[in-house]
């Protein structure tokens, strides 16, 4: 009884979206005419509530083993838990089913039940502290997608892009667990510190290649959540076919979840004291391993955005690109390669939900996610020009925006642990990048065409919300040192059960 | 005597099976046969781990997690496939190609 009293305690940002969701299950369920009123606002009031939660968490410094060691609670988590409860929060404020042309009409209760669901299941992914509870919480994650994607129920594209994210996501997971089995096996235990434990005291020569087979399985998994090549051929076509919104949310949230477990999982479970993180025993690297798929995610994801007309694909590319960058802070595996990856999912939550909120804009008054149908648009309507080009460059990575500032941290972490190379290619990256970011940028201001189309009114509502995600692309430099200080606050790891 | 070795052959043995039929399969219901296949390819190692190496009952727990989780996962993955019969007439996964690129 205590335990769990204790664990509750360290539970509070959690619980309060479980309040959320089931009031909005009852309020859905009644059927009054506020009901999308009510709807809207116990989920703003309950995501608001967990990330109070969630700051005062990591405020405490809270390290603990909590409900028998299933989950973790320690201020690396918290940090985590902030960033994802502030997306869903950023999201559901930011894209209604006002300025949504596909949602528009659409029952309300559903998705945003859906949406808690995603977000609860993501902190949850972010805390596993066992091989069973990261597997539940990863497929939470993934089946509550499944059903976001598929929302749009009589779309042929909604429909096509849910199926190919339910087979995909169904058979990498499953090649997880297959892999998580094997461990359970070799080290006797579901528990990732006693595993961790096992795996310090040394591994028999025979285990060698089982532990190498074991790395590659559940890097399917992961892989898959984080869209790694090569487990990221759904993500395009995903982006495509689910709903703007949707988009938005499963471009942010899975993502940084599935980096939170990456990183316990490998930095946590699979390091053995003394020997650096990565060599364990001193025969197995899996630092190249993951290096490799770093390269080759940047590399395909930035190659591939190049020739995109559509652009819902071009930033499902920019944000495989976007993956490969955020695995550096991985590969670093250093205390600095953490805290760049925190910096830079802040930086990306704000750039990325941005771009997506313009494209949702573009689509509510012009009906078209046509690169074509840009052209022309800083006449039609030179807020949301302005407000893109603010998150365009932060996406490329220019000074004085915050993607700036999170890939200097990036390959900063990456160049002091020696690897130079990784850095230059990485940076070759971003110059690619800058290609296609550019062109939407050139079509938008200099291309003509579309000159016959009304300018576009855009709601209160919306501008001020352009207005706001531009502005954080900037401002945060202003409060650099205490935003450096929060991430460097944040770097405690807790393994125990 | 039938040891641990024998259980996780089978268990292998089902695993590439699953595979194999999400690699060849065009029907999107025998895909998701296949991917049960695999899931239960888990199933049989961590029973047979709990049972003859680990000495504990965690595998079997996980065991039992996995089969709730797999009846989920399946329940959402027919109710898309059923919408896919409902809006082209047709199962078949090489069928489902307008968005690509």
């Amino acid at each position: 009884m205590e335990e769990l009293l204790r664990s509750l305690a360290l539970f509070r940002p959690e619980t309060a979206l479980v309040a959320g969701l089931l009031l909005v299950v009852v309020a859905d369920s009644i059927g009054a005419a506020w009901r999308n009123a009510a709807v809207r606002l116990v989920t703003l009031a309950s995501l608001a509530v967990a990330l109070g939660f969630a700051f005062n968490l990591q405020a405490s410094g809270a390290k603990a083993a909590i409900f028998s060691g299933m989950l973790v609670v320690d201020p690396l988590g918290a940090a985590f838990k902030v960033i994802l409860i502030a997306a869903g929060l950023l999201t559901v404020l930011a894209f209604t089913f006002r300025n949504s042309r596909e949602l528009h009409g659409l029952g309300q209760g559903e998705l945003v039940a859906l949406v808690l669901s995603l977000v609860l299941s993501s902190l949850l992914m972010a805390a596993a502290n066992d091989l069973v509870m990261l597997y539940l919480a990863l497929e939470m994650v993934s089946i509550t997608s499944y059903v976001m994607v598929a929302y749009l129920k009589g779309d042929r594209m909604s429909n096509e892009a849910s199926l190919k994210y339910v087979l995909f996501g169904a058979a990498s997971t499953g090649t997880m667990l297959y892999g998580l089995s094997l461990l359970y096996g070799m080290t006797g235990t579901t528990s990732l510190p006693a595993i961790q434990a096992f795996l310090a005291g040394g591994i028999p020569e025979a285990n060698r290649f089982a532990i190498y087979a074991i790395t590659l399985l559940v890097l399917a998994g992961f892989g898959f959540k984080i869209a790694a090549v090569p487990f990221h051929f759904w993500c395009p076509d995903v982006y495509q076919g689910a709903a703007t919104p949707v988009t938005a949310l499963l471009s942010v949230l899975p993502k940084a979840a599935g980096l939170a477990i990456t990183l316990r999982f490998f930095y946590g479970t699979f390091s053995a004291a003394g020997a650096g993180p990565w060599d364990l025993a001193g025969s197995i690297n899996w630092g190249a391993l993951v290096m490799v798929i770093s390269v080759l995610t940047m590399t395909v994801g930035n190659v591939a955005a190049l020739t995109q007309t559509n652009m819902k694909r071009l930033l499902a590319y920019s944000s495989i690109a976007h993956a490969g960058y955020l695995l550096m802070g991985v590969v670093a595996l250093s205390e600095n390669g953490a805290r760049a990856l925190l910096v830079y999912l802040a930086a990306y939550l704000f750039m990325n939900l941005g771009a997506f909120l313009v494209v949702t804009l573009v689509h509510l008054h012009e009906g078209s996610f046509d690169l074509r149908d840009y052209a022309g648009l800083y006449r039609r309507a030179p807020l949301l020009t302005v407000a893109m080009a603010f998150f365009l460059l932060s996406l490329v990575g220019i000074p004085p925006f915050v993607g700036f500032l999170g890939k200097l941290y990036v390959f900063g972490a990456v160049i002091e642990k020696g690897m130079g190379l990784f850095a230059v290619i990485g940076a070759v990256n971003a110059a690619i990048a800058a290609y296609y970011y550019f062109r939407v940028l050139k079509v938008m201001t200099i291309d003509a065409g579309n000159e016959d189309r009304p300018a576009i009114h855009l709601a209160l509502a919306d501008r001020a919300w352009l207005v706001a995600f531009a502005l954080a692309n900037v401002l945060p430099l202003l409060f650099w040192s205490r935003i450096d200080a929060w991430a460097r606050g944040a770097l405690v790891m807790y393994a125990g059960r | 005597m039938i040891g641990l070795q024998h259980y996780l052959v089978v268990s292998a043995a089902l695993f590439s099976l699953g595979i194999l039929g999400l690699l060849t399969r065009k029907n999107a219901v025998h895909v998701l046969m296949s991917i049960e296949l695999i899931l239960n390819s888990a199933n049989v190692n961590l029973v047979a781990f709990s049972r003859f190496s680990a000495g504990n009952l965690g595998g079997q727990i996980f065991g039992v997690f996995v089969i709730v989780v797999a009846a989920a996962e399946v329940a959402v993955a027919l109710a898309i496939v059923l919408t896919l019969y409902r809006l082209r007439r047709t199962p078949n996964l090489d069928e489902t190609d307008i968005l690509k690129g």
